[in-house]
């Protein structure tokens, strides 16, 4: 009887004028993203290559490494192109110099704030937002309707058990419709090295993984869906219904879980930190005030001498103060930064009530563009500003600190035209990308949920049709 | 099957033993019902808008419960084992719908599969077919462009395939133009005559008069008269039906028609 119900409700969807015109509108839009998003990725690592050579020609210009300007790039990677997460939305380049803190410039919306306001079309956003609304689409009357239609009492004017009818109505339109998503979704990749875009093993992994929990994420919309349908008499209302449901879990309960967690965790912004910093610097001046005014030399002290030792006095103080500053702008920056993960985390928790939010998480950490992504990159950045910064330090005695760099003049007197310096000596960025195991126990969480998910609604389908009233 | 019609000819494949339905709003729609259909029988029941005949059938096919009393398809209580009993019976709906993507011949194959019988050829599809009189052009259109008298022939198609000793009908000749009306006549005639036992709802009282083996007139859910066919001769059912769907009848009343009937 199952087999029966399921092959008609394949038949069924597979011959309707519904199921023709979206599975048309997804297949065009599921074979667009991966091929925009082959696009954004080739581009993107063409502008990276030349940014790069860029940075190496100016660095190969200097005649010796004290003048070195050096910036390090995110490199592109195809994954970030097809669930961009939060990658256009993070600084790109950062300057490294030897010491000191790190900043991200250029978010990929600088360049072209166009995207800023209409946003990609990445997978994440086909299956977030058009898939689930085409499964609601697609199952609002899927057991409402037959009962309007008085297809439902036929049936059931047949010895046929409940039980068997629903879940061969569930199975049969979750294989016919993700059978008819498969399909785009396997023409998408076997398009991106077509195009030209190579995904290792574990690329291929990750992205295998971020369309199963696609699947999973339309299939538990349809569920949800043909539950609804089956605690409503008339489509109308199940639609409506869906619509709402849909528009809190996609639309509202994200956004207000980063709200409400704003609230809930109080995380001090940057210039009121920046002004702590400066107070505290200020304080620290005019704590050492006294002090410089008790300077004092031996009567008859040679000016020259006076000059020298006061240079060396002001210079022990100013050496204690950024000391000290430094120990007190790290524990700032420490709590800042406990502050907004703490947030992050609540936001993050509060919102994976809603399936739309799970899957959003899911994907981008699958793809490593979630938030993780930001800290992923400014960790590299600083492993490499140690490397850098002894690299440095071995060339020129300093570390590469611009900014209050003294000139020293060497007087080398050889006449020469000074020789440039070999740019290639200077150590490889190398961003490090979230080992697959850390990937995997991160999503675990995410991942399980979406199967929970499922579970629940189907079930929820399952036990409120076994309640419906089939007249 | 002639000898299977013998031994159940005895007992009722369709009975109706005290049946009371008050629904959630306190609408008491049938009130303490007793009808029996053997096998080889069509009842009629006739009875106004709101009388009770639907209600009657939904409890015989498990989509509601009783308040009290039970309904057995075959001596099986259709509501304590649904399944059971539901294999002995087939069902028209006043208005059969089927799946408006599916062809008649697909529409028809699964309901008649979903019925239990899996072992018919298309042949015997287009044979069932031909015999409600649909003509052959449409056997393989999609049911979105059938008419609703199209639609009805292919629910009889199904009943008739589904091959069930009992037969239950809701007002099946409702949108059937009277030539197609008379064969239907006709058609559930010869179901009859196969040893079926058919309950029909109707609100054609010649035909249920030209047919039935039995007539029932429900007014508010109560069987205020029951007649067979031998009784029904020479009476005038049009009148007596039209009276007790006027309203209530006094048990004085009721003698008093059914004098007049005799006379
Ligand atoms: N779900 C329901 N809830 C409440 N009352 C109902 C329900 N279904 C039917 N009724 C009431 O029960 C009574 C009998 O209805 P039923 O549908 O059985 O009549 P019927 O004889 O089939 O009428 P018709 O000839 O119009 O088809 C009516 O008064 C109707 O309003
Ligand atoms: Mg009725």
């Amino acid at each position: 009887m199952f087999k029966l119900i399921f092959i008609k409700e394949l038949k069924e969807i597979l011959q309707s004028s519904r199921f023709t015109i979206s599975f048309a509108v997804c297949s065009l839009l599921i074979i667009l993203s991966f091929f925009m998003g082959a696009q954004n990725y080739l581009a993107g690592k063409a502008q990276y290559e030349a940014a790069k050579q860029e940075n190496y020609n100016q660095i190969a210009a200097n005649t010796e490494w004290m003048s070195v300007n050096h910036s390090i790039m995110l490199p592109p990677q195809p994954l970030m192109a097809l669930v961009t997460g939060i990658s256009n939305d993070i600084g790109r380049d950062i300057e490294v110099r030897g010491r000191g803190e790190l900043s991200a410039q250029n978010t990929r919306f600088n360049d072209e704030p166009i995207f800023a306001i209409f946003r990609f079309m990445d997978l994440e956003f086909i299956f977030g937002v058009i898939l689930s609304l085409f499964a609601i689409i697609f199952a609002y009357d899927a057991i409402n309707g037959e009962k309007v239609s008085g297809t439902l009492k036929l049936c059931f004017s047949n010895s046929v058990s409940r039980a068997s009818f629903i879940a061969g109505k569930l199975a049969g339109s979750f294989a016919g419709l993700s059978v008819a998503l498969i399909i785009p979704l396997l023409i998408g990749c076997a398009l991106l090295p077509v195009l030209g875009v190579n995904l290792t093993g574990d690329e291929w992994l990750r992205l295998g993984l971020i369309l199963i929990s696609g699947l999973a994420y339309f299939g538990l919309f349809l569920a949800l869906t043909i539950g609804i349908s089956a605690m409503t008499n008339k489509p109308s209302n199940s639609f409506l219904i869906g619509l709402v449901v849909w528009i809190f879990a996609v639309l509202i309960t994200p956004r207000a879980s980063v709200l409400i967690s704003g609230r809930m965790v109080e995380v001090p912004n940057v210039d009121e930190i920046t002004s702590e910093k400066n107070r505290y610097r200020f304080q620290l001046f005019a704590d050492d005030r006294p002090k410089m005014a008790d300077f004092s030399v031996p009567e008859g002290t040679e000016p020259q001498q006076v000059m020298q030792e006061f240079s060396k006095y002001m210079s022990e103080l100013s050496e204690e103060r950024a000391k000290k500053t430094e120990i007190f702008e790290e524990k700032i920056n420490e709590q800042y930064i406990n502050k907004r993960r703490q947030q992050e985390r609540l936001a993050l928790s509060l919102s994976r009530i809603s399936p739309a939010s799970v899957f959003s998480i899911a994907s981008t950490e699958l793809a490593g563009t979630s938030l993780g992504l930001q800290n992923r990159y400014m960790d590299s950045a600083q492993d490499y500003q140690q490397v850098y910064n002894d690299f440095m330090t071995e060339k020129t005695g300093t570390g590469g600190m611009t900014g209050f760099r003294m000139i020293i003049s060497t007087d080398d007197d050889s006449g020469e035209e000074p020789e440039t310096i070999d740019a290639s000596e200077l150590p490889e960025f190398e961003f490090q990308k979230a080992t697959l195991s850390s990937t995997a126990s991160r999503s675990l969480l995410d991942l399980g949920l979406l199967i929970l998910f499922n579970i629940v609604f189907f079930g929820g389908a399952f036990f409120a049709f076994l309640k419906y009233d089939l007249r | 099957m002639e000898t299977a019609n013998e031994t159940i000819k005895q007992a009722p494949l369709l009975e109706a033993r005290n049946l009371t339905k008050v629904y959630e709003d306190g609408v008491k729609a049938l009130d303490n019902l007793n009808i029996k259909v053997m096998p080889g029988e069509i009842y009629a029941m006739l009875g106004g808008n709101g009388a009770g005949k639907t209600t009657t059938i939904n409890i015989f096919l498990d989509f509601i419960q009783p308040t009290n009393g039970n309904a057995f398809i075959n001596g099986i209580d259709s509501n304590s084992d649904p399944l059971e009993a539901k294999k002995n019976v087939a069902f028209v709906s006043e208005n059969v719908q089927l799946y408006p993507n599916f062809t008649a011949m697909q529409n028809i194959d699964f309901f008649v599969r979903l019925g239990g019988k899996s072992n018919y050829k298309r042949s015997d599809y287009e044979n069932a077919l031909n015999r409600v009189g649909l003509q052959s052009e449409a056997f393989d259109k999609k049911l979105r462009d059938f008419s609703k008298g199209m639609r009805q022939k292919c629910g009889i198609a199904i009943a008739i395939l589904k091959n069930a000793p009992a037969i239950l009908l809701d007002e099946p000749t409702s949108g059937l133009d009277p030539k197609a009306g008379k064969e239907f006549t006709k058609l559930i005639g010869e179901l009859r005559d196969e040893g079926k036992a058919i309950l029909m709802s109707t609100h054609d009282i010649f035909r249920a008069k030209e047919i039935s083996d039995h007539v029932g007139i429900l007014n508010n859910g109560e069987l205020v008269a029951q007649r067979t066919n031998a009784e029904l001769k020479g009476v005038n059912l049009e009148q007596l039906y039209v009276e007790y769907m006027a309203g209530y009848m006094e048990e004085t009343d009721q003698n008093l028609v059914l004098t007049n009937d005799l006379n």
